[in-house]
């Protein structure tokens, strides 16, 4: 109806115009007009509703599917936004906890070498220890033996520089004496 | 050379000195050559030197000993040179000692000392050993430089060490 009337108006608007009245003189042009207007009208309907209901239908149609495909194509983006989101927040966790364990990792491997220097350092302190006590005692000991020689060397020599013939008699009267006495 | 053949050759020894009637002397010479024998070394690598004829060797004895020994000694000690036992010289001289001293009722004592002993001081040790074992002993006095001082008394296999060797030993031990 409101395309009837959006196609009329125009007409009796015109018609009034030319001769001042609301319809044109000569009636049968109103009715000649208007029949032929019903024609027209009818077949219009009667062959151009459909396809133009169909090509209304067919572009709501390809509209929707576009918004239903903007939809989708938005919710994607969305969701590989915050795919996205949550891998870069998972990354920057994963990060930190490298760092993190990579720091643990510093820290340990810093308490574990300590300890081990302080074991080794303490294990050599008394190797040398053990080192510098056999050291001191094989040094007495060589003193001690190199004194004994010496001092043994010496004695010989003076008992041999002693051993004047009146001394070798002594010594013989005196062994023959503790022959003599051992029986 | 094995104690049987050195105990054949001292009682070879001990019969020929024995036929000849100087027991003593032989033995005493036997002992002394043997005695010069181990501390010279070159007399006995040139009397035991198997490079040199018998004969040089056994004239060297000969010019050794000419007007020094019995001819008995020079003649048992030539023997030893040609049958090449001039090394065991030693051992046979102590083991016809022995057999003397044996046939005597006697032992022999090695007595080893820096300086002589005197005659009075043998008879001395002679009486304090035959008291000891019990037996006569025949002393061979040997001097020995390395004893230092002081007696070293050997019987069979008993030794009585009083030497001044000995005890400087014992002292270096106990350091």
């Amino acid at each position: 109806m409101n395309l009837l009337h959006s196609i009329v108006s125009p007409a009796l608007l015109a018609a009034e115009g030319s001769n001042g009245k609301w319809l044109p003189a000569d009636i049968n042009e109103v009715i000649w007009g208007s029949l032929a207007f019903l024609i027209v009208a009818t077949l219009l309907v009667k062959f151009g509703k459909a396809p133009i209901v169909n090509g209304l239908k067919a572009r709501s149609d390809r509209i929707a599917e576009h918004l239903g495909e903007a939809a989708a194509a938005r919710e994607a983006a969305e969701a590989e936004r915050d795919r996205i989101k949550a891998a870069l927040a998972d990354s920057d966790s994963e990060a930190a906890r490298i760092v993190e364990d990579a720091r643990r990792a510093a820290d340990q491997l810093g308490i574990d070498t300590a300890a081990r220097t302080e074991t080794e350092i303490a294990a050599l302190r008394e190797r040398a220890g053990a080192d510098l006590a056999a050291t001191r005692m094989q040094a007495t000991a060589d003193l001690s033996g190199e004194l004994s020689r010496l001092a043994l060397g010496a004695a010989e020599e003076v008992v041999a520089s002693s051993l004047d013939d009146a001394t070798q008699q002594r010594l013989i009267d005196d062994y023959i004496s503790q022959v003599g006495a051992q029986n | 050379m094995s104690d049987a053949q050195i105990s054949a050759y001292a009682d070879a020894a001990y019969g020929i000195a024995a036929a000849e009637g100087n027991i003593g002397e032989v033995e005493d010479e036997l002992f002394r050559l043997g005695r010069v024998l181990q501390t010279n070394d070159e007399l006995r690598g040139t009397l035991t030197d198997a490079h040199l004829p018998v004969e040089r060797r056994a004239q060297i004895v000969e010019d050794l000993l000419d007007g020094k020994a019995t001819r008995t000694t020079v003649s048992f000690v030539s023997m030893l040179v040609s049958a090449g036992r001039i090394g065991d010289l030693a051992a046979i001289a102590e083991a016809m000692a022995q057999r003397s001293a044996a046939s005597r009722g006697e032992a022999v004592a090695e007595v080893r000392s820096a300086v002589p002993l005197t005659d009075a001081q043998l008879a001395d040790l002679a009486r304090a050993l035959k008291a000891r074992t019990n037996i006569d002993v025949t002393i061979r006095n040997v001097v020995d430089p390395t004893v230092m001082g002081g007696v070293v008394t050997q019987i069979g296999d008993s030794v009585l060490d009083g030497s001044v060797r000995t005890r400087l030993n014992q002292l270096r031990e106990a350091f």
